[in-house]
This record gives C-alpha cells, structure tokens and sequence, in this order.
C-alpha cells in the first residue's frame, strides 16, 4: 500500500495538471465561472434553512450559533463528498481518450477528480468564514482541526472514488446507482439536522452506533464543532471516521487494482 | 549482446467479443458461481497468442498485417496501456507511443493547454516543456491556432501537434501507429526526417503501417501478423512477400 501511494505521490505534477485541467474545463464557457460551486451549495442552504431553521425552529441544540452558521459548514463540506463521488464515478470514462494513450498510474484519475473538488470547497472557505462571523459563530482552537477534517475526507473519498470509477466502466449502473445513493447519504450524515437530533430519539442502540460508523458523521461534525464547540465529536467519533475512511482507502487501491486489467480493455 | 529493449514471452490477451459494457449488473450476481459456465466466456476470443519475440537496441521493427489482426493492440501492449492475459511483455526504457491520431488531446481545451498536460503525461517537467514548448508549436506549423480548441482543429493539424510532442521526448523507445497516414506531404517529409534522425540516435522504432514504402524505408526487420498470431519474424521484405501472398488468395 505505501508503494502505491508513494507511487502516486510521484506523480503529483501530472495530477496537478489534471486538476487545473478540470476546473478550466468546468469554468472556461460559464459567465459567472467558480462562483457557481459558491451559489450551488449557498441555494441548498437557503432552502434547509427555510425549512428547518424557520418553519421547524432547530435553533435550541444550537448553543446561540444561528441555524444560517450550522447549515453551511456542513453543507460546504458536503458538497465536495457529494461531486466528490458523482464526478469521480465517470472519471475513467470521460477521459478515456487520454488513459488509452498515456502510460500513467491510471490511479491518478479518480484521485485527480477528488482533488479538484477539494480545491472548489477550498474556494468557499471564505464564506463559511463570513457566516461564522456573522451567526455568532466561536473563534477557538477547535478551528486546526480542518486540516484533520479535510484529510480524513479526503482519503474517504480518494477510496471510494478508486471504488466506483473502474466499476463504472464495467458497469454504467454504477453511475446512476450512485447518484441516487449520493442523495441518501446527505440525510445519513448530521448535515441538516445536529447529531443530538438523533442520540436523543427513541432509536434503537445498534441503530445509533450503526450511524456513528459513517465516517462522514465525523468529518462533518468537526466541521459544526469548529464555529460551535458544543458539536465537536468525541475522539472516538473521530477515531473511528478515521479508520473507517482508511479501511475504505486500502479496499479502493485493492478493487483498483483487481479491475483495472479489464478495465483498460473496455474503455 | 546487452538485454533486448523489448522482450515478449508467450503474450496473449483476450478480448471480449460480446459488448460488456451493456452487460447488466444482475448477470455479475447471477452468474458468479465459478463452475457454471458464463454466456460471456464462450464469447471470450483471444486477440494475440503465443507470441514470443524480442527487439534489440536501436533497431526499426515494421509490424504488418491486415486490418484486425492485433497489430495496435499489441504496440498497446508494448505501451504498457493494456496488460496482457498471458505471459509478459517488458520494455526497458521510456516509451514514446503515438498510439492514436488524436494523441490523448481533449476537445475543450486550446493547443497550448493540451499540449502541456500530454507533455508531463510523457514525463516531461514543467521547466523542460516551458523551453520546448515554441519548437514545438513551430514543428507542428500551428501558428495561431495554438489557443484555439482542438475541437475545432484538422485532423491533420491534431496529428502534426502530436507528433510534434513526441519529437521533444527523449525515451528511446519511439511506437508509432498509422500516424503518417494523415499528414500532407509536405508535413509527411518533414516526419520521415525526424523519425530517420531518431533512428540515427540509436533509438529503438516499432512502426505499424500499411503503406509498403514506409515500412521499407525505416525498417530493416518486418513482423507479421495474421489471426493474433506470429507468422514471420524476419527482414521487412520476408514478411512483406508473406503478407501479400496471403493477401492474393
């Protein structure tokens, strides 16, 4: 495993010439360019505070933070899970042209398609900033664990998009069944409604610690706990994010690995 | 003698007659038992196999045989953009491929942006494609046209830019498929000078092409191929009188 990855480290100059690449490609016929991954997620938190901020009042578990403030840390984060696995389910796809003719670690596909919508999330960082600022958000230390939350995402998503975008190729399925996964998984993680939410209701045990095993409950967590230091997980909370996102890492290098004889011949 | 630059044992790849990609995902369930036999295996059929050969350094190995026979699919292999199913093939030594016409460009982007990220997929740094990046554009009379998207290029124009990136490389080993087809013949000239200048480096060619001439210009040793197998390893006119003496009857 520390070959591969030291093999992909290797290569990080091509990478990054594919995550410029992408995002030019994205950007290069849109007037209003990257605003656009700034107005996506900002509209989808203008609606959940519509609904759960104003109409349902999910106000009292928020230690004085605004609901506006609770909503778009997470959903920023969100959204680079969520293009983050959308996008890199056609990444061998759509750029079949160039991994037929080019002797690469095929890898640094996928890995490339995650790393440009790290870059996007990056971009709206400021904005998160603003709404803290603005929703009476906390300045603590608690703020250097973004760092910790974007690697744990990070390699969460590297797995998982190692995971879908060979299987893609042998299987379109794959990229419609994600989508509507992906839709799933937004209610599955604390994203619009605080964790509490659900340690508090009358759910089952096995039921409580099933969904604590989702490693976005933690990444998006410390993402509250950042600006509202009431939310921030637990060390085990985090613990397990963590290693589940490895776990998941070390299965993406395995099924990249076991396809991709197949998958170079199919594309 | 020193190791051979090329070196294939027993290679074999299989290809899947069937389209698979319209396979649906119920048959990956339904069909996993392993002693039951798949409706896909019985349409599995073997591309190139049982090919054993090896390519010493600096020599101009022409590949020939009819359309469909494995001739890009084995440069693919020698490549290292397919693995095979059978046996091994090595290189020993970078690879400079022009496996296809349009040289791995995207449409949406300009020239100049495509050129760079084909330039560092061939190993190139940054700083070396900055320096060679005007003799580039000059080699493949873009002018211009270099921040036009390639969408909107020629088919000739795409090719000349592509192989003008890998004139830049200094791998030693050069795979060329059908690329000279398409150029005019001014352009086709100014290939052959190229191509002959590499080969005088020592640099180590395998060529597939149809045209006769071509391949008796540059290469001395002729491959040929006809079903995926190995029909004649010899010089480029043995395997070209094979060739066309099949092709008679």
């Amino acid at each position: 495993m520390t070959v591969e990855v030291g093999a992909l480290w290797r290569q990080k100059s091509v990478m990054w010439m594919l995550v410029r690449r992408d995002l030019a490609v994205k950007y290069q016929s849109s007037v209003l360019g990257y605003l656009w991954s700034l107005i996506d997620p900002l509209v989808q938190a203008l609606i959940y505070w519509f609904i759960f901020g104003v109409l349902y009042h999910t106000k009292t578990e928020l230690y004085g933070a605004g609901y506006p403030l609770f909503i778009v840390s997470g959903i920023f984060s969100w959204m680079w899970i969520s293009a983050g696995i959308t996008e890199s389910a056609h990444a061998l796809t759509s750029q079949a042209r160039l991994i037929t003719t080019m002797r690469v670690r095929r890898q640094i596909f996928p890995v490339a398609k995650v790393l440009a919508r790290a870059v996007e999330y990056l971009a709206g960082l400021p904005i998160v900033v603003l709404f803290a600022i603005l929703f009476h958000g906390t300045f603590t230390w608690r703020l250097l664990a973004l760092p910790l939350s974007m690697v744990i995402q990070g390699v969460l998503l590297v797995g998982i998009a190692l995971i879908l975008s060979p299987l893609n190729v042998l299987f379109r399925d794959v990229e419609r069944m994600t989508r509507l996964i992906v839709r799933v998984l937004m209610y599955t993680a604390p994203i619009i409604y605080p964790l509490s939410r659900v340690m508090d209701s009358g759910l089952p045990h096995w039921f409580k610690d099933l969904y604590q095993l989702n490693p976005m409950v933690g990444i998006i967590d410390i993402q509250h706990g950042m600006w509202i230091p009431q939310l921030f997980p637990k060390p085990t909370v985090i613990l397990a994010s963590a290693a589940g996102s490895v776990i998941i890492f070390i299965i993406g290098l395995w099924v990249f690995r076991k396809t991709e004889s197949a998958v170079l011949k199919e594309l | 003698m020193s190791d051979p630059v090329i070196e294939a044992h027993d290679l074999g790849i299989q290809f899947n007659k069937g389209r698979r990609k319209q396979r649906k995902l119920r048959e990956m369930f339904i069909f996993r038992g392993k002693n039951r036999r798949t409706p896909a295996a019985t349409t599995d059929f073997w591309a190139l196999r049982h090919l054993d050969f090896s390519i010493q350094h600096g020599e101009a190995v022409g590949l020939i045989g009819s359309n469909g026979t494995g001739k890009s699919t084995l440069l693919r292999l020698i490549a290292g953009v397919l693995t095979p199913d059978e046996g091994s093939v090595v290189c020993r030594g970078k690879v400079a491929p022009l496996l296809e016409l349009s040289a791995g460009f995207s449409g949406d982007l300009t020239g100049r942006e495509n050129v760079q990220i084909v330039a560092a997929m061939h190993g190139l740094s940054s700083q070396q494609i900055r320096s060679k990046f005007d003799e580039i554009v000059d080699y493949a009379e873009i002018g211009d046209f270099i921040d036009t998207p390639v969408r909107h290029y020629s088919s000739g124009m795409k090719v000349r830019l592509g192989f003008a990136v890998i004139t830049q490389l200094e791998h030693p080993v050069l795979l060329v498929d059908e690329a000279l087809a398409v150029g005019d013949r001014k352009f086709r000239e100014k290939c052959y000078a190229t191509i002959e200048g590499m080969l005088a480096q020592g640099r180590t060619l395998v060529l597939v092409s149809h045209s006769d001439a071509d391949l008796r210009r540059f290469c001395k040793r002729g491959i040929y191929l006809r079903g995926g197998q190995l029909i004649t390893d010899g010089p480029v006119e043995d395997a070209l009188d094979t060739y066309h003496d099949f092709a008679k009857v």
